[in-house]
């Protein structure tokens, strides 16, 4: 009663907000982790500081790590991590959007047990049936021509194998690339992306960059055309008139998980291809349903690109990356060998086809879809709550929340390093991301529950209130 | 073939005709497969292979010297079934203690101040991160390597890769490729200080005189098992620092105790690299790779980030780290060094009895043994060599095949190989050579 008259007094203006209060007036102690029922096993190994003075010595000074107390992670169970203490944690990350299915997911978990048992290792040079069964299987989630791949080791290797495509195709040079990308840690790679914090300063030719369509902070917002007319520029006047290839990720990760401005790779797509490019899409992130809407993140977009490059969530963690073309432009790789020793391995193929087949049988797309539906809109709810938070974006599972101090869009690093703790403390595992690091980034294991959404919520919403 | 006793279980998958019908639709048209009859192997145990009629074989070729400890050692596979049930990956963001313990371990087995270590996920990867940190460190572009040389498949390691076989027409700069240290077919013979002064000359008129790095195999296993000349490493060593350079030593294949005699490659030839890069072997198959370097090499990547989202996770890492235990409490360097001098020195013999074998080569379980129709021009045998490739596996070994121009045969199976396997495949070869 005392409860009700005080919020009576205080002079609310909707019944979100009404609710809101609610919640956190009944609820003052910190908000708690959906209940879940596994117990870790008792860890016995090395400790947090231990590990941490090993890695500086033998890892080198350039490794970094999240948090001032950096989490030592032993055990991870679908969306959850546990420390070395049992306590467990919501992946909101997923391992930088890469398990996909769920840490440990017991279907990816046999087939790679099972095949890790009967042979590991024999190279393309032998036939071995995992590799085509999943070749083919990921081929079927592709429209139109594309179904030829290549298996590699990781994104980068995907991206370099990509350029190297476009050029041998087109017999051009000039690849075009958004600001604010990220394709890759080679030195080939680091041409593309283009973030200063992971350029080293070294040659990267023939490399041009073209202004991100981003709604939120792109000198255009949402309008693609004026994006697109920018591609058409550095094409008329600082190219032979001819280029290679464009590539982008339809939501950037690295880059803060920035949504491309809609209708921009449609028309891309058509000025690349007038010069005489290829069109390919880095599906690194946001591919296999993570969107909600679509498959592929280049879906939402309505175009077909001509390859398609992806790693991280085909594997759920396993060190396997891929890239799909059509059989015109896989062609001319035939001109000279192009090998990959791990690539296409038994035991990570047979892991994938787990992966595609756990997504497909548990309906993760859909789900993804409607948790995200769920998710976007309460953090949109705390948006009109929290002046700080300047930008709510994304689709399905990958998601973006962008913190800033001022109508400027001046980017809130502190506040934003400071809440990333205290989400830590809280339970939360979220991902940091823009050039800034003042993007929160959502992408959590598709199979993250709506109570985990209302957890995560609630964790932002009190650290926030308690800056 | 020598006795073992484990038998596969049956094979109902697809058989090989289906499969080479899938791999003509659904993958790459730049990877092909040994052999007019692709074999379908579907199980694998220590140096056996088995393919989809429960046949065995012995695999001499190691899936290209990458299945270094044996097929599915139950060492190594209890190591990685007990993590992936665990953990497979949280990524470096987090801590974990595999990645810190295998960084240990394999840093305890570098001379010098060779300590620090990044991890990656394949050799390409490996020599990509190499190369560049070189360059950044040294603030030159230019790189040498050796003609003959295989490093990796991406723009930059394309680049360093010395056979036009594996070299797309694409822009690859500020490399050099230096005179082969070849023993049997180079001009020096085995005087492997007069093909460094080739390296001087690079740099003296090819470059600003100062350059990034050098890279090489101590024993080049695409080029044909090419045991670099005596007195050429040093020789150039000493060349590449006065010019401010790095040298980066490449043992994806020649290293983890393959060559017998040491544990690296490089350590055959009186040098201590500034970089050592390796893959293959290192994961008993497991996709993983590795760039050894000192601190303050290492610290030129703090200038900003590099990361490797899969590099390091606990699996791969536990695998690696099951590795070097298992090739310690076998033994597998002191059995590359007995079983492979002893192959050798067969093989040798053989060369006496066959015209066809014009040089025996290599190291511990790293030979090669090239096929020439004539001794003095040293013709390669390119067709002779596919027929007893052929002949061999059909009579159950499995054997690689190397070289620029295809006619050398690469020895490299599984450390675990034994006498009688030595013996056994001896005798195949020389009927095979026979039947030529």
């Amino acid at each position: 009663m005392f409860l009700r008259r005080n919020l009576w007094r205080s002079g609310l203006r909707s019944e979100v907000q009404l609710r809101e209060l609610l919640r956190r007036g009944l609820s003052s102690a910190s908000p708690s982790l959906p209940p879940f029922d596994h117990q870790p096993r008792p860890y016995k190994g090395m400790l947090a500081d231990e590990v941490l003075e090993k890695r500086k010595k033998f890892l080198g000074p350039s490794l970094f790590y999240y948090y001032q107390k950096p989490l030592n992670i032993v055990e991870g169970k679908m969306q959850y991590l546990y420390d070395e203490t049992g306590k467990r944690y919501l992946d909101a990350f997923a391992g930088i959007v890469t398990v996909s299915c769920g840490h440990c997911h017991p279907d990816v978990v046999n087939a790679v047990v099972e095949q890790s048992q009967l042979l590991q290792h024999t190279t393309t040079i032998y036939l071995h049936h995992a590799i085509v069964e999943f070749a083919e299987a990921l081929a079927s989630k592709m429209p139109g021509n594309l179904k030829v791949v290549y298996f590699v080791n990781s994104g980068t290797e995907a991206n370099e194998l990509a350029m190297l495509m476009a050029r041998m195709y087109t017999g051009n040079l000039g690849m075009i690339a958004l600001r604010n990308a990220y394709h890759g840690g080679s030195a080939g790679t680091i041409g593309l992306t283009a973030l200063h914090t992971w350029k080293y300063p070294i040659p990267q030719g023939e490399i041009h960059h073209v202004m991100n369509p981003d709604p939120y902070r792109g000198a255009f917002g949402s309008d693609a055309a004026h994006y697109a007319k920018e591609v058409e520029d550095h094409i008329n006047y600082g190219t032979s008139g001819n280029v290679a290839g464009f590539i982008a990720e339809t939501f950037q990760g690295v880059g803060g998980a920035v949504e491309l401005a809609p209708g921009y790779l449609k028309l891309v797509y058509d000025i690349v291809r007038k010069s005489g490019g290829v069109c390919i899409a880095d599906e690194v992130q946001s591919g296999f349903g993570r969107t909600g809407s679509h498959y592929w993140g280049f879906e939402t977009q309505g175009v077909i690109p001509d390859i398609v490059t992806m790693a991280k969530g085909i594997g759920n963690g396993l060190p396997l990356g891929a890239v799909v073309t059509t059989p015109e432009i896989a062609s001319v790789m035939s001109k000279r060998i192009q090998f990959n020793t791990f690539g296409g391995n038994p035991v990570c193929s047979a892991g994938g086809l787990a992966v595609l087949k756990v997504l497909d049988k548990e309906k993760r797309q859909a789900h993804c879809a409607d948790v995200g539906f769920q998710l976007i809109d309460r953090l949109r709810t705390l948006q009109q709550k929290h002046d700080i938070i300047g930008d709510v974006r994304g689709r399905g599972l990958m998601l973006g929340v962008e913190l800033v101090s001022d109508k400027d869009k001046t980017p809130a690093k502190a506040e934003a390093a400071v809440l990333f703790e205290k989400l830590k403390d809280l339970g939360v595992l979220v991902g940091k991301g823009g050039l800034h690091g003042n993007v929160f980034r959502i992408k959590p294991p598709m199979c993250f529950t709506k109570q985990d959404a209302d957890f995560l919520v609630d964790a932002l919403d009190y650290a926030i209130s308690r800056l | 073939m020598p006795p073992f006793d484990y038998t596969p279980l049956p094979y109902l998958g697809p058989r090989a005709a289906e499969i080479v019908r899938k791999r003509s639709e659904f993958l790459s048209p730049s990877i092909s497969y040994l052999y007019k009859n692709p074999l379908n192997i579907v199980d694998g145990k220590m140096q056996y292979l088995f393919d989809e009629d429960g046949r065995r074989y012995l695999d001499a070729f190691g899936g290209i010297a990458t299945v270094s400890c044996g097929h599915c050692h139950p060492d190594i596979v209890e190591a990685i079934i007990n993590q992936t049930k665990r953990l497979q990956h949280p990524t470096v963001l987090y801590l974990n203690h595999a990645v810190a313990d295998f960084a240990e371990a394999l840093a305890s087995k570098f001379p010098g101040d060779l300590k620090v270590v990044f991890f990656t996920n394949s050799g390409t990867e490996a020599n990509e991160l190499a190369m560049m940190i070189a360059r950044v460190y040294t603030g030159c572009h230019d790189i040498i390597s050796v003609r003959n040389a295989y490093h990796g498949n991406a723009a930059g390691s394309m680049g360093a890769t010395a056979q036009s076989n594996w070299k797309f027409n694409v822009i690859q700069t500020g490399m050099h490729h230096a005179l082969n240290p070849d023993q049997y077919r180079g001009i020096f013979g085995s005087a492997g200080e007069k093909y460094a002064k080739d390296v001087e000359e690079i740099i003296d008129f090819g470059t600003s005189g100062r350059v990034a790095g050098f890279i090489s195999e101590a024993i080049q296993g695409v080029g044909g098992v090419m045991e670099l000349a005596p007195g050429y490493l040093p020789a150039v060593y000493r060349t590449i620092k006065k010019a401010g350079g790095l040298f980066i030593a490449d043992e994806v294949q020649a290293g983890f105790a393959r060559t017998g005699s040491h544990f690296w490659g490089f350590e055959a030839h009186g040098v201590v690299p500034d970089i050592v890069t390796s893959a293959k072997g290192a994961g008993n198959g497991i996709p993983i790779g590795a760039v050894v370097t000192t601190p303050e090499i290492a610290r030129v990547l703090t200038q900003r980030c590099y990361f490797n989202t899969f590099g390091g996770n606990p699996v791969c890492t536990a695998a690696g780290h099951a590795v070097l235990k298992v090739i310690e409490k076998e033994n597998l360097q002191e059995n590359a060094l007995v079983v492979g001098s002893y192959l050798k020195d067969q093989l040798k013999a053989l060369q006496d009895k066959h015209d066809i074998i014009g040089d025996v080569r290599g190291r511990g379980l790293m030979l090669g043994v090239e096929l020439v129709t004539d001794r003095q021009q040293k013709t390669p045998a390119k067709t002779e060599i596919l027929h007893a490739m052929e002949t061999m596996k059909d009579m159950g070994v499995l054997v690689g095949k190397g070289g620029f121009y295809g006619n050398v045969f690469r020895i490299t199976p599984p450390l675990c190989f034994s006498k009688e396997d030595a013996d056994f495949f001896l005798d195949v070869m020389d009927i095979a050579l026979s039947k030529i």
